[in-house]
């Protein structure tokens, strides 16, 4: 059962988008629940997304996209 | 396909975890400088460090980069291995005589007795319309004064790399990063520095450049973010059925020559790109290199694509106007091709 990769919605507190600066992983790779993938932007303020479980990696939403609270950017089956 | 064990990491996390992994094993580094501390510095290069190691070892600096990186010399001829960050390269005019008159000559002044080994960290590089005083290189003014070893990485595997090497040298090492390559995302972003990082501590040699692409008709070489442009115009020039090899130079002090002249030596032509200013610099020092060793390995004269010398402009379309790219890359290639 894939499990989507979300925006948190609790990280910063106004409504802003956010833009995924990096995906610390390539689309494809097998990944552990917890570990480091991708780094979000907003307000000239850094925050890290982890993998929500293991397995493998779809990524949905590249680099540079600039996305809301809550969007999906990819999941991890 | 699934690849296992992938980790990439952007060059301001690679630095970070050099940082620590060094600091764990040696007592002696520490870290000063302004917002390295609980903000993990402006380019995110010293992130978690304070969590882990404390303000005793991750020492926020008041801004007085006079004071600090003059202290920094101090605790390295006294024993201790300092890290040190000058925020933006271009702030290097207040605290100058620290740097190249104390930190570069006080292993020559004491007949070699006393060892100056300090990293001096700073960011270089423009892009996203910071203004003249936020935006510059400056590599050649720091490679042109004796006495410092000076390097800039292109990607995070060597940025890891060369930040271990730089706090175990004895001598005084300026590492320059791209803000444009730190994976901050308001700064630009260039995909192409965020690669695959081994987890256990390893070195990158200074001095040695890399052929990061393999090519027959031309030399391009670069440095930072310049061997992205390059990379980029090589696949341009690829398309047009031209075999591009690109020089990354990684290292400016010790310059890798041999490297240089190889390459050109195969392709018998040159282009040299970097963001620093066009006269005195990198890219006049590299065609030195290449025409004083042997002048006929050239088939035609080389090409420089540099900032050009002005002041670097806020207003978007002037500073992207000025800054090297890689249709000017290409560009210098017809160029060389017509004459």
């Amino acid at each position: 059962m894939a499990k989507d990769i979300v925006i948190p919605s609790d990280l910063w507190e106004e409504d802003e988008e956010c833009v995924i600066t990096s995906w610390l992983v390539d689309d494809g790779a097998s990944v552990e629940e917890g570990a480091l993938i991708a780094e979000i932007m907003t307000a000239k303020v850094q925050y890290e997304i982890h993998a929500p479980a293991s397995g493998t990696v779809t990524i949905t939403e590249e680099a540079d996209a600039v996305v809301a609270k809550g969007a999906v950017i990819g999941s991890v089956a | 396909m699934t690849k296992t064990n992938e980790r990439k990491l952007t060059i301001a996390r690679a630095m970070a975890e050099a940082t620590a992994q060094e600091m764990r094993i040696d007592p002696s580094v520490f870290v000063m400088g302004e917002d390295i501390g609980p903000l993990g510095g402006v380019y995110g290069n010293t992130r978690g460090l304070i969590d882990e190691f404390g303000a005793e070892r991750i020492r926020d600096t008041p801004i007085s980069e006079t004071a600090f990186i003059g202290a920094a010399v101090g605790a390295a001829m006294d024993g201790m291995r300092p890290v040190v960050e000058l925020m933006f390269v271009d702030f290097f005019g207040v605290c100058f005589d620290a740097i190249y008159n104390l930190m570069a000559k006080n292993i020559y002044f004491s007949g070699g007795n006393v060892k100056v080994p300090m990293v001096l960290m700073t960011s270089t590089g423009g892009g996203y319309s910071d203004g003249g005083q936020h935006s510059q290189c400056v590599y050649g003014t720091f490679a042109h004064l004796p006495g410092m070893k000076v390097v800039a990485p292109s990607n995070a595997y060597d940025a890891k790399g060369l930040m271990t090497a730089a706090m175990r040298d004895d001598s005084p090492v300026v590492y320059m990063y791209h803000k444009g390559l730190q994976g901050m995302g308001w700064l630009g972003t260039e995909a192409g520095a965020t690669v695959h990082v081994p987890e256990e501590s390893y070195t990158v040699e200074i001095g040695k450049a890399k052929v990061v692409r393999q090519g027959r008709d031309v030399t391009i070489v670069s440095l930072g973010m310049g061997v992205h442009n390059a990379l980029k115009a090589a696949k341009t020039l690829e398309g047009q059925g031209v075999s591009a090899e690109v020089v990354d130079l990684v290292s400016l002090v010790p310059l890798d020559r041999e490297t240089i002249r190889a390459s050109v030596a195969k392709t018998g032509r040159l282009i040299v790109v970097d963001e620093d200013y066009m006269s005195y610099g990198v890219s006049g020092e590299i065609i030195a290199s290449v025409t004083e060793h042997d002048i006929s390995v050239l088939k035609t004269a080389p090409k420089r694509v540099a900032f050009p010398d002005v002041p670097i402009p806020f207003a978007r379309v002037m500073e992207q106007h000025c800054l090297p790219n890689p249709d000017k890359i290409v560009a210098a290639w017809d160029g060389m091709k017509a004459a």
